[in-house]
């Protein structure tokens, strides 16, 4: 109790809303086409979720469609596919989570450790760019490599040495999205970590080595823990999408391994929702996934708060 | 044609739920609402709706039609251009009035205003204003126009799309009734209309009502065939009359697999395969009950083949892992020497397509052939055409007369006049003759080339590709081969609206997935059958027939 009277003390006065207003007049300015975008293209478009409790017609429209209440998440709680693309997304966030994570974190170490500029760049470089590729683009060149009629396949049956089935094995599945995922984007994902590197004192390393620590102890007592926000928010963060995993990456793939290895939410609202008219199904999957999803991070957050980390936003 | 079906090979996945649909023109969903009328059509009201037929004498074809049972023939084939066409429509067919139409167009936009329209608009004598929009997204544009109840004078509706767009819904609200103008020997008033056969008119029509205007019709209407590298494997020895049934067709796997040099024997072929193993398109009538195909052992004897086909080692790897967008490439290359596909894609750009790729390219088709080699083989009929014209409902008579005058110009013949102002425009401006064939000039690419007044009304579709008259000849011999092969499934040619909960059971997502593992090799026949059992109980399978049965079957019969 007294200490948190000591930090309501310490806060400096309100200010009166209008001299706060035209004190920060140009800021607020500045933030109006972001919010009108937010607005118009996150916001607007939440009134669709009505139809997740209506029987949606598109031809009448959202106004005139009949309102069945909670009908539609009855019939999809009873649906055995839902929960088979439930666990299917669950058990790819928990692989991703576990084999993807921690990629860009030790990538971004290791190549704070170049010393070389010119290198770094040509680095850095090199692995952006498959991140600007789309899934489309990615999955054709897994296809062309490692798939049945692809380079590996080819070269391992003219040397008789049977073929390896990489690309439509649904066991391996899980490993295969994410070996295309840490391909794609795990170059990408350590632009955040470096802008979290740049930012260490380099007088602590000094400090250190001075004092005689190793390489290692230096990356154990300084560059891990000067991390360890942006990591916790960055956790925060893949836990309130832990339900989104991708869609054109299964979308592509579906075939090759078979629906029940590749449907994810997304995927199921697609094709049990939007490609057979069904859009009122589709929509109460989706408001389903959302609500899941807002816990998810709320959930996280807290557990941030509880570590003593910032997570989204400082308490 | 050629150009409707392009818009399906973008991505993989999405491929096979517009073919899918595109497979059961019969059967379109409504999107529910509060009214649930079927839309159907009754046998007898059809027909004092149904305009007479009077086919067109103008042009004698090169390679004549052949007609096969009920409204079933082969497209007559062409091998030149006529020098000099002939007008079939005297005057001008417009009064001057204002229209706007829309037209889903799969390619560049043309100008607005350019020269192709301005002698168009000259020549029927109305101000038509075209305005194509993306054909790839047709099916979202368009709900939003008839949400609004803004439709244009003069609209395309793909009847593939028929669910997207409720047609059977605003039949009579938003689109007009032609049944006045056209029904019977009404229609004789407009000489190239009444050359549509009458196939084509069920189509679009409601209700015991005519309302689409058809183009490209056809009596020779399939889905697909099973295609092959005809100058592959005659320089092997091996001839299409050679397959007679299914046993053959594998035995042909193990003959031209060779993995090491990249090639297998096959690519998809179950889409248009499945029936030759006698189960039903869609629907079957035993002994006055309806059962569903998933029901037939036919269906199941099917699947079995193909699941053994997928397993044999010669199938493509690619097609095995889903890859439909680039079939077409592993069949030119000669990867893949066999392939399911629709017949629109036996044409000219598939043999400039594959010769550039081997200068003896040759495709070719099996026969219909029964899986057991004994049965009657046969190929099961789609409606005459998917391509569709409807006029605004607010139109006022004259206007529709006017429109409907236009209509007849636009459908004028092959060869005619008329036809070649329609798709080649002005000679010395968007075309020239070279070897006695419209050639497009740059500016005629750019305006005239990109399909926009066929797809509000054209004549019956004909074999011509010009500069390539094997093709021609090899479609049209293989066409008059399998003409009396050509069968009606049941309900064929009628529009039934359904409500969302049957049109999802219809769909069978989930059973349709299963079958797709299955035919891939992934999931063995009795996953299917599980499936099958889930979609029955669970899924409204049954309630499904039930439906079908009272609102249909018993309501209209089997509509032949």
């Amino acid at each position: 109790m007294s200490t948190a009277r000591a930090e309501t003390a310490r806060r400096p006065p309100r200010l009166n809303w209008r001299i706060r207003l035209r004190r920060d007049k140009s800021l607020l300015l500045m933030t109006v086409p972001a919010v009108v975008l937010l607005l118009a293209f996150n916001y607007l478009p939440l009134f669709g979720l009505a139809t997740a409790f209506q029987d949606y017609d598109p031809l009448v429209g959202v106004w005139h469609s009949d309102w069945v209440g909670f009908d539609q998440f009855r019939q999809l709680f009873a649906d055995p596919l839902f929960w088979e693309s439930m666990k299917n997304t669950l058990y790819l966030s928990f692989v991703q989570l576990i084999l993807f994570f921690p990629i860009p974190i030790a990538l971004a170490i290791l190549l704070n450790s170049v010393l070389s500029e010119r290198l770094r760049n040509f680095i850095q470089s090199v692995v952006y760019l498959p991140h600007f590729f789309s899934w489309v683009l990615t999955i054709t060149i897994f296809q062309q490599m490692l798939g049945g009629a692809g380079a590996l396949n080819l070269f391992l049956r003219q040397h008789n040495m049977g073929v390896w089935d990489i690309m439509t094995n649904p066991h391996t599945f899980a490993l295969l999205v994410t070996g295309q995922a840490v391909w794609k984007e795990a170059g990408w994902g350590i632009i955040v970590f470096l802008a979290a590197l740049a930012g260490i004192n380099n007088e602590l390393y000094e400090a250190a080595a001075a004092d005689g620590a190793g390489r290692f102890r230096r990356m154990w007592h300084i560059t891990l823990p000067s991390l360890r926000g942006v990591v916790v928010l960055m956790l925060v963060l893949r836990l309130g999408n832990a339900l989104s995993v991708g869609f054109e990456q299964f979308l592509i793939q579906r075939v090759a391994v078979g629906h029940d290895s590749a449907d994810v939410l997304d995927t199921f609202s697609f094709y049990y929702g939007i490609a057979t008219g069904n859009y009122s199904y589709g929509a109460a999957a989706g408001l389903f996934k959302s609500v899941i999803s807002l816990l998810l991070i709320w959930g996280a957050n807290r557990l941030a708060h509880a570590f003593g980390e910032d997570g989204l936003y400082r308490k | 044609m050629s150009t409707a079906l392009n818009r399906r090979t973008f991505v993989s996945a999405a491929v096979s739920i517009a073919g899918a649909t595109a497979m059961t023109p019969l059967l379109s969903a409504c999107g529910g609402g509060s009214q649930h009328k079927t839309g159907a059509n009754t046998a007898q009201g059809l027909k004092s709706a149904l305009p007479a037929y009077v086919p067109s004498t103008n042009l004698k074809a090169d390679i004549p039609s052949v007609a096969g049972g009920p409204d079933a023939a082969t497209d007559p084939g062409f091998l030149s251009y006529p020098a000099s066409p002939v007008a079939t429509v005297s005057g001008v067919p417009g009064k001057g009035g204002s229209y706007t139409a829309v037209t889903p167009l799969w390619g560049t936009v043309p100008p607005v205003g350019n020269s192709f329209y301005q002698a168009m608009n000259k020549a029927l004598g109305v101000n038509l204003t075209i305005k194509p929009a993306d054909g790839n997204n047709y099916n979202t544009i368009i709900p939003t126009m008839t949400a609004a109840k803004k439709l244009p004078d003069w609209i395309q509706l793909p009847s593939w799309w028929d669910s997207n767009f409720n047609v059977g819904e605003l039949a009579g609200t938003q689109l007009a009734d032609l049944t006045p103008y056209l029904s019977g020997d009404n229609i004789k008033k407009y000489p190239n209309l009444a050359a549509i056969p009458t196939a084509a008119w069920r189509v679009g029509a409601w209700d015991d009502k005519i309302y689409g205007i058809p183009s490209f019709s056809t009596g020779f209407a399939i889905a697909g065939t099973t295609f092959y590298r005809r100058d592959i494997l005659e320089s092997r020895g091996i001839t299409a009359d050679q397959v007679t049934s299914a046993a053959d067709l594998m035995s042909l796997g193990k003959e031209l697999t060779n993995a090491k040099s990249g090639v297998w024997a096959f690519d998809d072929v179950w889409t248009y395969l499945f029936t030759f193993f006698g189960a039903p398109l869609n629907w079957k009538v035993d002994n006055g009950k309806l059962v569903y195909k998933y029901e037939t052992p036919e269906f199941l004897e099917a699947l079995d083949w193909h699941y053994r086909l997928a397993n044999s080692g010669y199938m493509h790897p690619d097609a095995l892992a889903g890859d439909f967008a680039n079939a077409a490439t592993r069949f030119y290359a000669g990867k893949v020497l066999i392939s399911g596909g629709g017949t629109g894609g036996w044409n000219l750009s598939d043999y400039q397509s594959g010769t550039a790729a081997n200068k003896n390219y040759r495709r070719g088709s099996f026969n219909a052939f029964a899986a057991d080699g004994k049965s009657t083989p046969q190929f099961y009929m789609g409606a005459s055409t998917s391509i569709l014209s409807y006029l605004n409902a607010n139109l006022k008579p004259d206007q529709i007369e006017e429109l409907l005058s236009v209509a007849n110009y636009l459908a004028a013949p092959y060869g005619s006049a008329e036809y070649t102002m329609v798709n080649f425009g002005v000679e010395g401006v968007h075309h020239t003759r070279q070897n006695g064939v419209p050639t497009f000039t740059d500016e005629g690419k750019k305006d005239a080339q990109p399909t926009t007044y066929a797809f509000l009304a054209s004549s019956p579709s004909v074999i011509s590709n010009p500069g390539a008259d094997i093709v021609t000849k090899d479609y049209a011999a293989w066409q008059a081969a399998n003409v009396k092969n050509l069968v009606k499934p049941p309900f064929w040619g009628m529009n039934i609206t359904m409500p969302q909960e049957m049109a999802t059971a219809n769909a069978a997502q989930a059973v349709e997935d299963t079958i797709k593992d299955c035919y891939h090799g992934k999931k063995k026949v009795s996953d299917v059958q599980a499936a099958i059992a889930t979609w029955k109980t669970n899924g409204g399978g049954d309630r499904f027939t039930q439906w079908m049965t009272t609102n249909v079957l018993d309501k209209y019969g089997t509509g032949q």
